[in-house]
């Protein structure tokens, strides 16, 4: 009876069996079941189709050593950085002017209404037609993907800013420009985290769709033209490969997210983790 | 009235606020509403001066006015002489809201930050903020970030910020309203002190009849909406709650603004305007 003793007033259902397990081990059982199921369907389809896990890791090794994935990742993740970049400064400036005036704000209204629901690869045609086979179609597309998520999400930070906040900054003597760069950008950071995720989500998507085409179009680089590459050449470990590294990508730059919250805004009491 | 119009003309040569003949309101759709049909007082120098009213009489948005951040329809306000037409950190506001400090800044830089705003050093402005925050007994709280902070602790951060920056007069909406009972004794009590030590002048709005009592030099009575100024009570020389003025300045304060015991009881308690 010592266990009644201690048990809290509110008492949780015990944990039996497999919910006793430590988190780690749960997700390395998955993990390693997961694998198990990919090795069996890899044999069952033939190496010309599929690669085992095994023949995966094993090209994932070589194609780093060799450069050639290596490269390819760089390539896609430049790309990334240079779109999602160009689509933050443009971001930034188009919110400004909706704060700054009653014009700015209706064409900002306007633009993500049109613009936010289009695929961001959807306009590569039109890109390629415009700036040719080149990575500034590329930035482009990309562009157009990060920056209509980022000014959703910074401007509907800024429309919800507490106007008490807003009223400080006039009082301590901050006019128009400051009282975005230092009040509301700040305040709508929560925000702008969130639509950076999002706007890095459509980026990666878009980026590795667009190295596809790009790839059938005969332009060279980066992990989706990779992937491409290795279909034509009837090499699915390095197929996977890639898959891995991108899969394991995105898990980190999920981890970086959540650090960069935690170091700002949760830890400012802005957002609850 | 008779007693008001001979406070203006006697205070005309050296009033720090000077409210003549101001008319207030704000707009609905398209209808205009008078908060304050007609209001007249001057604020002197080292003066303790209490905006008092029942709900919805126009006294916050007297102070807004006086902050700059509404402008009278009829009438002037002039602030030290000079006629104000935009907020600034000459009349620091302490807001009512908990919610008025920066989040993302630590309790030191809420401080700091006005007083960099206005062009002091980084050093110079930490070593003074450190000093208001010692005036304020919030020393050891500095590192802190606002959501890390009691309500009262929050509102003692907002009128160091406020004292700070050396206002010609300092003024407070509310700043109370919103605390519990007994903390907000204690910071009524704490703010004579800083106000005695610092000889800053002061425009206090409340709908309390017992703060007014315990904070104000004087007291602008203002009457039901569109209101006028019912009269200017001099309450420096009563003495304390149990003596015989005192309870005669309440009673008639509470004819003046109508007010049941009940009533005001219950508005004692941390009742929102």
């Amino acid at each position: 009876m010592a266990a009644s003793t201690s048990a809290p007033a509110i008492a949780r259902p015990r944990a039996i069996g497999w919910a006793r397990l430590p988190a780690w081990l749960r997700y390395t059982v998955i993990a390693a079941l997961l694998v198990v199921v990919w090795h069996l369907y890899a044999v069952h389809k033939g190496p010309l189709v599929m690669a085992t896990p095994w023949q995966s890791v094993q090209a994932l090794w070589d194609g780093w050593r060799d450069g050639n994935l290596a490269h390819a990742t760089w390539t896609t993740l430049r790309l990334l950085f240079e779109g999602i970049a160009i689509g933050i400064v443009v971001a930034a400036v188009l919110v400004a002017f909706a704060t700054l005036s009653k014009f700015g704000e209706d064409l900002l209204a306007f633009l993500t209404a049109v613009l936010n629901p289009l695929p961001g690869v959807a306009i590569l045609p039109l890109a390629m037609l415009i700036f040719g086979l080149n990575e500034t179609a590329l930035r482009f597309v990309l562009a157009n993907a990060t920056i209509w998520p980022l000014a959703i999400a910074v401007s509907t930070g800024f429309k919800t800013t507490n106007q008490t906040l807003v009223a400080v900054g006039r009082n301590i003597g901050l006019r128009r420009v400051r009282i975005i760069t230092d009040i509301l950008a700040p305040a709508a950071l929560p925000y702008a985290v969130a639509g950076l995720k999002t706007a890095w989500a459509f980026g990666w998507r878009t980026i590795i769709a667009a190295e596809l085409v790009f790839g059938v179009a005969g332009a060279k680089g980066g992990l989706g033209n990779y992937i491409n590459d290795a279909r034509l050449n009837l090499l699915p470990p390095k197929m996977f490969a890639a898959l891995l590294v991108i899969a394991v990508l995105g898990v980190v730059f999920e981890a970086l997210f959540g650090l960069l919250e935690r170091r700002t805004v949760v830890r400012w009491g802005m957002k609850t983790s | 009235m008779s007693e008001q119009i001979a406070e203006r003309s006697s205070a005309v040569g050296n009033a720090v606020v000077s409210v003549d003949r101001v008319r207030l309101g704000y707009w609905v759709g398209r209808d205009f509403h008078t908060a304050v049909a007609d209001a007249s007082f001057d604020v002197r120098p080292r003066e303790r001066m209490i905006l008092i009213g029942p709900s919805g009489c126009g006294k916050s948005t007297l102070l807004k006015a006086i902050a700059g951040f509404v402008a009278p329809v009829e009438g002037t306000i002039a602030v030290a002489g000079r006629r104000t037409l935009e907020p600034g950190p000459d009349r620091a506001v302490v807001f009512q809201e908990f919610d008025q400090l920066l989040p993302w800044r630590t309790v030191l830089d809420n401080v700091a930050y006005p007083l960099r705003v206005n062009g002091r050093s980084r050093r110079d402005a930490a070593a003074a903020a450190r000093e208001y925050l010692e005036l304020t007994n919030l020393g050891r709280a500095a590192d802190r970030y606002p959501h890390q902070l009691s309500g009262g602790m929050k509102q003692r951060v907002a009128i160091a910020r406020a004292l700070a920056l050396q206002p010609t007069v300092l003024l407070m909406d509310e700043p109370f309203g919103a605390l519990d009972a007994i903390t907000r004794q204690r910071l009524q009590v704490e703010l004579n002190r800083i106000v005695a030590q610092t000889d800053v002048t002061l425009l206090f709005v409340t709908h309390s009849i017992e703060e007014a009592l315990v904070l104000g030099d004087r007291i602008v009575v203002l009457g039901n909406a569109p209101s006028t100024v019912l009269e200017v009570v001099d309450v420096r020389d009563l003495g304390g709650p149990e003596s015989v003025e005192y309870s005669q300045m309440r009673g008639r304060l509470r004819g003046l603004l109508a007010v049941d015991q009940e009533e005001e009881e219950v508005e004692d308690h941390g009742g929102l305007d």
